[in-house]
């Protein structure tokens, strides 16, 4: 009765500014809400989206940027399964905080949670400060993920989220495979106890 | 599409039926209240098709919000909770599951109105007490969905604060829903209070949190007001364990929205407030700690938000009372005093920082003291002496080595005059146990004058029982003291017992006080009061005897100490007639006071200088050239008349019975002062042991008068050829003074005079040992055993040795 079939978590964080309520609203209703008010605390969007015909529902955390919401957005970390960080590319400042941003990914999420790097608003192509490459870089890394968005224009926000919801899917079929592998072998009438056990040690 | 499901209908099974029935063909028509019932009695005569019904209840209503037929999704809900109600309790954990699906499904919806009316089920699923444990149920969800309805920020003003209040409520229902039940998840892990805390805090302080006003209805659906509700209901859930889990979100949140700051701080006393007064009792003392240990975390910052964690800590102990202090009592001051400690070590030199951390200091001495006013008496003096211990002068503690500053010891004096005025005096040997008493004394003689008036006002504060302090404020001469409104009361024996024991220490001290070249009128006026205060507490017809004694060596002082200034001098002879005056009259002894009033009126006319009305005149200060003001005399004199005559005392008290062969005697006192030095070489702890020494030293000074006798050969035949009846005489005239001396005398004073005696001869054996090391041409073997002998006439013997 499900209808869906997997459900993901994903958690957006970044500076004050940086535009992360817009990469939510462009993705999960197609606008570009001008005059976005300063979001407070943690604002929550849904969007079911379709991954090689199943379908796979996004539950988006978009936290506030400001300093004071700190402690209760880092609260939605550790649920989170894909972390996106944004930051501008028009202001270096943004980019400067990401040190710090990382440091709080790796002491309030999960391990080896799924890490996206976006600089938003390329749509200001003039007023750019920090060049692609260096994103890139320092995405590299940090073993994350690399895209450059503009909310405004719609530009690779959706290829965004749909990656993410490609390679989570995808992590959990593996997982999902493996577990049932792993009851195929324990329903097998021929298995005896010693298979159980390297079973076990497999997974 | 009904007409599909009419042809359908006789195939479905028939709880689908039951369900489908229920819902009208037109959703404005609402639930269909017949087959409502028919639905709800098949439920409970056939529960195990509960879990049934659920799911498909659960698949329609998805159905309906995809297709955004919100109408039905109401009437779903409706149907739901009706459901919810009815069932009984075993047979609702097969139902719940659905439920939970149904209204999680209308949480993520972006609908407004549905997340509201998801919540309120919610709520009504919240209060349904459940008996049966159930396993695997999450509220993660619904725990990040309703703080974050909290933080809603809708443009829609009202529609904001509905969305805000059902989101505040929804936490309230997760929190009762998991808190009695171990299996459900902790709610006090740090995931979810982090979230839940700052929601609820949030709210209670934005838009400017106007205090709640209880009358006006309007008010309750407020933000506010139901995030307060729901923050005193969490605190007042809290265990032992899990009363930390709740202030840390507190106080992070406090500090990451800058909270502490003047203009806000009355909404984090608010908070706490609430905590304290929502809190367990038994726990409060935890909440106390936690801001303890936030002020230690805070050691670096600026002086104005540690003045306000301190504000708070004040406001927290008020409430707590009794439970504030926990079990560790002295780690509360010693911590408290510390953070005095680091604060006047890093003073800043900036006027307006310097300001906010002198406030900071202040906030901290009363802390002190109010939280010593939650202690029993006894513990109050143990307080007293351990902040006393904070001394470098008294104690040999390695912590506190070196000099201290003198704003500190000021800053202690004011924490201990804060913890001596919560102190109720009962009676005196109580509050001055001899190891309290004596430290406080001398300490009575610190090098300032400024501190000396506050170990004053310490002592009026605690031998005062009545509230006479302020009437002695002033040193005058009153015409009739029964004017002054003093409260009396009957002293009790202990009191004067009390006294006869340490009376000769307060006023030696006293005395000593008195002699201190730095005094100020102020100093004398503090004086003047505990005097005042000694004669109305202790009771002073018993020791009236003492006191006469004590006041004529006090005018002793002023005529035989010429290094005094003259203004001093004045000061003491002013101060010994109002103290004269105020002894007669109040132990109502007729003749002394027409004797002491003569006294005084023929001052009035001679020498009014002598009196306080000139002596104590703040007005008259010394002019710039170094002459006295014209009230002054130019030269010094004094005439008998002008004096309290110890004769002529002694005969009016002889008149009234009593025994005055001890006034004639000297007053001799210990002197405090040469002990404060002596004391710092002193490692024995000098409250410990009174010994006393069986020593030559020991005897009076009388009885080693023969020692002075010159032997020569003409002494020698003298003293063949006199009689020696006469020597005999003599002989026995000394024994009897001794003897006399040492039967009347309180041992104070016999301690003091032997002391002084000894006291001289060491420092004359230091004086010869000095000179026995420095001698110049001594050799180098010699200089060798100098060397090991150093330690020998270095030693400076304890204090208790020279008893």
């Amino acid at each position: 009765m499900e209808d869906y079939k997997y459900l993901f978590k994903i958690v957006l964080i970044g500076d004050a500014g940086v535009g992360k309520t817009c990469l939510v609203r462009r993705f999960t209703q197609g606008l570009f809400p001008p005059g976005q008010a300063a979001t407070i605390g943690v604002d929550f969007m849904i969007k079911t989206v379709e991954i090689n015909g199943e379908r796979v529902k996004l539950q988006i955390w978009d936290t506030a940027g400001q300093e004071k919401f700190r402690s209760i957005t880092q609260s939605y970390y550790r649920a989170a399964n894909a972390l996106i960080l944004v930051y501008d590319v028009c202001s270096q400042a943004t980019f400067d905080s990401l040190p710090q941003w990382i440091s709080d990914i790796e002491s309030f999420a999960k391990h080896k949670v799924l890490a996206y790097l976006v600089g938003n608003k390329i749509d200001q192509i003039n007023s750019k400060e920090v060049p692609t490459y260096i994103g890139k870089q320092w995405a590299d890394r940090f073993e994350m993920r690399f895209l450059e968005t503009s909310a405004k224009d719609a530009e690779n926000v959706d290829i965004l989220f749909y990656d993410i919801a490609v390679e989570l899917t995808k992590d959990a079929r593996e997982k999902d495979k493996l577990e049932s592998d792993c009851s195929g072998f324990n329903i097998s009438p021929n298995t005896k106890t010693i298979n159980r056990c390297t079973a076990c040690f497999k997974f | 599409m009904s007409g599909c499901c009419g042809c359908c209908a006789a195939l479905k099974p028939r709880y689908k039926r039951l369900v489908d029935n229920i819902f009208p063909v037109n959703p404005e028509d609402g639930l269909v209240k017949n087959n409502m019932d028919k639905l709800t009695f098949y439920a409970l005569s056939a529960p195990e098709k509960l879990d049934r019904i659920g799911q498909y209840l659960a698949q329609r209503l998805s159905r309906d919000v995809q297709r955004h037929r919100y109408g039905m999704v109401v009437i779903a809900m409706d149907a739901l909770d009706q459901l919810l109600v009815s069932c009984h309790d075993y047979s609702l954990n097969l139902f719940v599951e659905s439920f939970l699906k149904m209204v999680q499904k209308l949480l993520e919806c972006d609908e407004v109105e549905l997340q509201i009316l998801a919540t309120s089920s919610f709520i009504k699923f919240a209060n349904i007490e459940e008996v049966t444990p159930s396993y695997h149920r999450r509220y993660d969800f619904f725990i990040s969905k309703f703080s974050s309805m909290c933080h809603s920020n809708n443009n829609d003003e009202t529609r904001k604060a509905r969305i805000r209040t059902a989101g505040l409520k929804g936490l309230q229902g997760v929190v009762r829903k998991t808190v009695s039940d171990d299996l459900q998840v902790n709610i006090w892990e740090p995931i979810h209070m982090d979230k839940i805390v700052p929601s609820l805090l949030y709210n209670m302080h934005d838009q400017g949190f106007v205090p709640v006003d209880l009358d006006n209805h309007r008010n309750e659906e407020a933000p506010a007001f139901v995030a307060e509700t729901v923050f005193r209901d969490l605190v007042c859930r809290a265990s032992f364990g899990n009363i930390k889990s709740v202030l840390k979100p507190v106080l992070v949140h406090i500090d990451n929205h800058q909270l502490w700051c003047q203009a806000t701080l009355q909404f984090v006393v608010k908070c706490f407030k609430i905590i304290m007064f929502s809190v367990q009792q038994q726990y409060a003392y935890i909440v106390i700690q936690v801001l303890m240990s936030h002020l230690d975390s805070h050691v670096r910052s600026s002086p104005d938000i540690k003045s306000s964690i301190v504000d708070v800590l004040f406001e927290c102990v008020l409430i707590a009372a009794g439970g504030s202090i926990g079990p560790s009592v002295l780690d509360v001051f010693n911590n408290l005093v510390r953070h005095l400690r680091i604060s006047l070590d890093s003073k800043s030199t900036d006027i307006e920082k310097r300001n906010m951390e002198k406030k900071f200091e202040e906030a901290i001495i009363s802390t002190i003291g109010e939280f010593a006013n939650n202690l029993p008496d006894y513990q109050k003096i143990e307080i007293m002496m351990f902040i006393m211990a904070k001394f470098p002068q008294f104690t040999s503690e390695e912590e506190f080595g070196g000099r201290m500053d003198a704003q500190l010891q000021t800053m202690l004096l004011k924490t201990l005059l804060k913890v001596a005025t919560k102190y109720k005096t009962v009676s005196m040997a109580n509050a001055f146990p001899p190891e309290f008493l004596h430290p406080l004394l001398r300490m009575s003689l610190l090098d300032d004058p400024g501190m000396r008036i506050i170990v004053q006002q310490i002592l009026h504060t605690l031998i005062d029982r009545n509230d006479n302090t302020p009437k002695f404020k002033h040193v005058v001469i009153t015409k009739d003291i029964s004017k002054l409104g003093l409260k009396l009361q009957k002293s009790a024996r202990q009191d004067s017992l009390f006294m006869k024991k340490n009376g000769s220490e307060f006023y030696g001290c006293l005395l000593e006080n008195m002699q201190m070249d730095s005094n100020k009128v102020d100093n004398f006026e503090a004086l003047y009061c505990t005097m005042a205060l000694i004669c109305v507490e202790m009771g002073c017809t018993e020791i009236l005897l003492e006191l006469i004694r004590f006041a004529l060596e006090l005018q002793n002082i002023a005529i035989n100490k010429l290094s005094l200034p003259l203004t001093h001098k004045c000061a003491i002879h002013a101060l010994t007639a109002g103290f004269f005056n105020f002894l007669a009259q109040l132990a109502d002894v007729k003749s002394l006071v027409t004797y002491v009033s003569g006294v005084i009126e023929i001052r009035r006319q001679e020498a009014s200088h002598l009196l306080p009305e000139v002596a104590f005149n703040r007005a008259n200060k010394p002019s710039s050239s170094g002459t006295l003001d014209g009230s002054y005399p130019e030269v010094e004199t004094l005439k008998d008349t002008w004096l309290f005559q110890q004769s002529q005392i002694a005969e009016i008290l002889t008149e009234l019975g009593h025994d005055v062969s001890r006034l004639s005697k000297p007053f001799t006192y210990r002197a405090f002062s040469s002990l404060l030095e002596s004391d710092a070489g002193s490692s024995s702890d000098i409250q410990s042991i009174y010994l006393d020494m069986e020593s030559k030293e020991s005897s009076p000074v009388v009885a080693r008068k023969r020692a002075e006798e010159v032997i020569t050969v003409e002494s020698l035949k003298k003293m063949l050829a006199e009689d020696s009846t006469l020597e005999r005489d003599e002989e026995e005239r000394r024994r009897k003074e001794i003897l006399q001396t040492f039967q009347t005398a309180p041992f104070e004073e016999i301690v003091a005079r032997s002391e002084s005696k000894s006291n001289h001869f060491h420092n004359k054996l230091n004086e010869i040992l000095e000179l026995v090391s420095k001698h110049p041409d001594s050799p180098g073997s010699l200089r060798k055993t100098n060397r090991t002998t150093v330690p020998v006439f270095d030693i400076q013997f304890p204090e208790l040795y020279v008893y």
